[in-house]
């Protein structure tokens, strides 16, 4: 019943920015301001191994009249858009799962299950996706066993798995997983169950109250998902590196290239500022028609 | 059981998550030096191999000192967070809190590219494991603050209030009531950030100059195929580490949950 | 007698915003009273009791607290204790520990305060739970520890916040004869929220009932009852019949008034209360100032006839709605039951006895 007062607003409102004070100036000084230099950076002119402060919109043009980085952009949102499609797809029955099919006792338990596989050595799991899917890796050996690869068998060569981009999909679908499931399952959480319930009891089909009833009180566990796992896709480094062999790169390669060896500085900041620009006017785009459409179902 | 096809596909899922970790241990006791099958003989070289390893343990006290540094911070600042945005309401809270929290959705190739521009360009330092602390504060602070968010928000303003109503200061509240209630969730928030920290590649590997950390390291090692079998023996042990890691975060956010009978609604985030 | 108040309140008002909560509340606390506050959720009583409490700053007024303006005290400086609704015990730390939190700061020894922590838990009836941990105790229990740990510091005033609110009825009914020993016992002024009429009624020398940021009646629950000053408060506590009413003369100390099918009353001008404004006037009765007159037997001073249009069987009690003669809506009469008198039916037609003393004039 007791909001805060109105003289007490005011020291609260002090209490409340001395407390946010640490937080948010290292925030400021070591995020912010960081991503702000890339902003800067990206209108310096490259001297050789130095950077010359002068504004220049040349590193833009550099970034956009370069096919190859138009080919990986692409690239990039379309694995990420793989990705993001997979890895949502897959989690929602599993976030469905653990908010209506288990007991309230065994969700804690099923929701450390599924993110122990997920904080452990980000490496290793993306390198044991080459050693699955290797020229004489696991899937391999087990159809080689099976007598379905061989002379004799269905297929006569092993498969060639690695260095494409359906195998990068598939590492990162898999490494997050966890990201799209946890959204998902919290919106789902929320759900008054006495709705569906109501819902059925109007003579509503469970599949119609699920569809009328559940998934759009989902949706925006569904977005929050999608977009936790689309936008660090597109900028993820490792897997293109060890599953694409570095022979399919996407955005974060090439920046990597443009900052470390080749010292590019410049251009490496416009090739980044200008990836995420694209991301974000897309993230923007799916969140103005997902309200759209929300807005439409009503 | 009420959705026994939904629970298979669950399992199922669970074995697809679960696959490439299960293949660890199968690598790192198989006596043989290419990561294929069949399996050969039972062996223990490997892990006997990686505790030799000098550059491995020096990447490793590296990796432990930044995380243990890099986890401490970021738990500090993920009370006064989380603290600020459960208990009081002031203006722009909504602004600051997505900035401190934005590293969550951000690849973590901008933070480390970032981050290397301002260390080496505009503060000229030398890279160092200092710098890499200072990124992994900023990466893990977000996950720190989601994991105190539940344990500050629990907790009942009318407790705080009794103790002010009983004679106590605001900070002998603080100290008496708060932090014991909020202790469980800081410790889980330190591990969290320390896993994290453990595990981080891309920030280390643009910020730690020619120092090595564990991520790294492996990194380095996966381009030579005489290297993967001690590399599997040490992903054996990092995947122990962060089991038994993640169990006590779990144990003692749960602890936390019980103490202020709050009913538990699972999962860190 | 003029004694000094516990507590006055002195044009106090409060604002959230725009959102006016106090809207100049000026009463009187004496001490040693039992006093509750009473109303419905979001009258404003809570905010008022925080205001003593210090947990809220009052934006113009003052709050005095044995004639000490309380202003720029803080909560903690306070000689109020308070009773939480969610009764506030610290989950990690024992029932003793919980009862002697107050006691830190107290200089005495260890063995005088563990002393008083037993006392305080005798008093309450927990001897011998000290040991306990806290979040192992009933509803009940958690109330206890809540009342030992706000009296060990012998406060000149304790606060309760809808403190029975979140018992069992049967429980509730055991911690309010409970509570007025208690406060009877320790003599301390006692200050009460809660929106339960009844409670309010059973347990408090006083009551201020409030609406809307302001007290609409302060008065002791007899007075409350039988005479409320408004029909707001009349709604409020208890039953009360209302028939529409015209007032036809005034003399002297009498007004007369025309209800239909009651015919002309007279009502003393004490008996007078308040309409809402624009409201036609109105006389009020309480269902229990009725009686339906069995055969035979004589009616008071008045009575009237009618038909019985619905009967609630309570046990110890029947509620009859009858619709009198001439009238439109029924009225509500409450009879206890007596051994071999029967319970009337549906549809039966009855006399209705009433006497005029009882009856409120809402104009």
């Amino acid at each position: 019943m007791a909001a805060k007062g109105e003289s007490w607003t005011r020291s609260e409102a002090a209490q409340g920015y001395a407390l946010i004070a640490p937080p948010a100036i290292y925030a400021v000084l070591l995020l912010a301001a960081p991503l702000a230099t890339i902003l800067a950076y990206s209108f310096f002119k490259d001297g050789y191994l130095t950077v010359i402060h002068e504004f220049t919109v040349q590193n833009y043009i550099a970034t956009w009249s370069d096919p190859i980085f138009r080919v990986i952009l692409v690239r990039s949102l379309f694995v990420a858009g793989l990705v993001t499609l997979a890895t949502v797809a897959l989690a929602f029955p599993i976030a469905y799962f653990l908010s209506f099919g288990l007991e309230p006792s065994k969700k804690a338990r099923w929701i450390l299950l599924i993110t122990i596989p997920f904080w452990t050595s980000y490496l290793i799991r993306v390198f044991l996706w080459k050693v699955i899917l290797g020229y004489n890796g696991v899937v391999n050996s087990a159809l080689e066993s099976l007598g379905i690869i061989g002379p004799n068998g269905l297929i006569a060569d092993p498969l060639q798995m690695l260095n494409s981009v359906g195998a990068i999909t598939l590492t990162l679908a898999h490494a997050y997983a966890p990201f799209a499931i946890l959204p998902i399952f919290v919106s789902l959480e929320k759900i008054d169950r006495s709705l569906l319930e109501a819902g059925q009891d109007l003579g509503e089909s469970r599949w119609r109250t699920f569809l009328r009833v559940t998934l759009p009180l989902a949706m925006p566990g569904v977005v929050a998902a999608t977009l936790i796992v689309f936008i660090p896709t597109v900028g993820d480094y490792v897997t293109p590196e060890l599953i694409g062999g570095g022979k399919i790169p996407m955005v974060a390669n090439l920046i990597q290239a443009q900052m470390l060896p080749l010292d590019n500085r410049p251009l490496g900041s416009a090739i980044a500022v200008s990836s995420l620009l694209v991301v974000g006017a897309l993230a923007l785009l799916f969140l103005w028609l997902n309200r759209r459409f929300l807005k439409a179902g009503k | 059981m009420k959705f026994p096809p939904l629970k298979i596909y669950a399992l199922a899922y669970l074995l697809f998550l679960y696959a490439p970790i299960l293949l660890l241990p199968l690598f790192a006791f198989n006596d043989g030096t290419i990561i294929a099958f069949p399996l050969k003989g039972f062996t223990t070289g490997w892990f006997a191999k990686m505790a030799e390893n000098d550059t491995l343990r020096h990447a490793l006290s590296n990796s432990l000192i930044i995380a243990l540094t890099s986890s401490a911070g970021a738990t500090i600042l993920a009370v006064f967070a989380a603290r600020a945005s459960t208990r009081y309401r002031f203006r722009a809270k909504g602004s600051i809190m997505g900035l401190i929290m934005l590293p969550m959705v951000l690849p973590d190739i901008l933070m480390g590219m970032s981050l290397l521009l301002v260390m080496l360009e505009v503060l000229r330092v030398n890279l160092s494991i200092g710098t890499v602390i200072l990124g992994h504060v900023i990466i893990s602070l977000p996950y720190a603050i989601a994991v105190l968010q539940t344990a500050f928000a629990t907790l009942d303003q009318s407790l705080e209030e009794a103790a002010v109503d009983l004679g106590e200061t605001r900070i002998g509240t603080f100290r008496l009531i708060v932090l014991p209630l909020v202790m469980p969730g800081i410790i889980s928030a330190f591990l969290i950030s320390f896993t994290i920290s453990l595990d981080e590649f891309i920030v280390a590997f643009f910020l730690a100059g020619n120092q090595p950390t564990l991520p790294t390291y492996i990194f380095s090692q996966l381009r030579f195929p005489s290297s993967i079998p001690v590399i599997m023996a040490l992903g054996t042990c990092l995947v122990a580490a962060s089991i038994v890691l993640l169990s006590v975060a779990e144990f003692f956010r749960r602890r936390g949950l019980k103490r202020t009978g709050a009913k538990d609604t699972g999962g860190f985030l | 007698m003029t004694t000094q108040p516990m507590i006055a309140f002195r044009e106090v008002h409060k604002y959230y915003g725009d959102y006016h909560a106090l809207r100049g509340i000026t009463a009187e606390i004496r001490p040693g009273e039992f006093f509750s506050l009473l109303g419905p959720s979001g009258c404003g009583k809570t905010t008022l009791l925080r205001t003593i409490a210090g947990f809220e700053d009052i934006s113009s007024g003052a709050v005095l607290i044995d004639g000490r303006d309380m202003a720029g005290v803080p909560a903690n400086k306070r000689p109020t204790n308070m009773v939480f609704q969610s009764y506030a015990i610290f989950p990690h730390l024992s029932v003793a520990q919980n009862v002697g939190f107050g006691l830190r700061r107290d200089t005495r020894s260890k063995g005088e305060k563990a002393k008083l922590v037993e006392e305080a838990l005798e008093m309450v009836g927990l001897k011998g739970y000290g040991a306990r941990a806290a979040h192992a105790l009933s509803g009940g229990q958690r109330q206890r520890v809540a009342l030992a740990r706000a009296l060990i510091l012998k406060p000149k005033v304790l606060l309760l916040d809808e403190p029975l609110s979140a018992l069992d009825r049967k429980i509730r009914e055991q911690m309010q004869v409970e509570l007025i020993k208690l406060q009877r016992e320790v003599g301390i002024t006692f200050v009460l929220v809660t929106h339960d009429q009844e409670e309010a009624l059973v347990m408090s020398d006083r009551i201020a009932v409030m609406f809307e940021g302001e007290i609409a009646q302060l008065a002791d629950p007899e007075t409350l009852y039988r005479r409320p000053n408004s029909r707001r408060v009349a709604d409020f506590i208890g039953v009360m019949n209302f028939l529409p009413a015209t007032v036809t003369g005034e003399r002297g100390d009498t007004i007369t008034a025309e209800v239909a099918g009651l015919g002309a009353l007279e009502v003393a001008r004490s008996q007078v209360s308040l309409a809402p404004a624009g409201d036609q006037a109105a006389v009020g009765f309480r269902p229990e100032t009725l009686t339906l007159l069995y055969e035979g037997q004589q009616a008071g001073d008045r009575e009237a006839q009618g038909v019985i249009d619905e009967v609630v069987y309570y046990g110890d009690m029947t509620y009859y709605d009858v619709r009198l003669d001439g009238m439109e809506r029924p009225v509500r009469i409450s009879m206890r039951n007596v051994f071999g008198r029967p319970v009337l039916d549906v549809g039966t037609r009855t006399r209705v006895a009433w006497s005029p003393g009882a009856l409120v004039l809402f104009r």
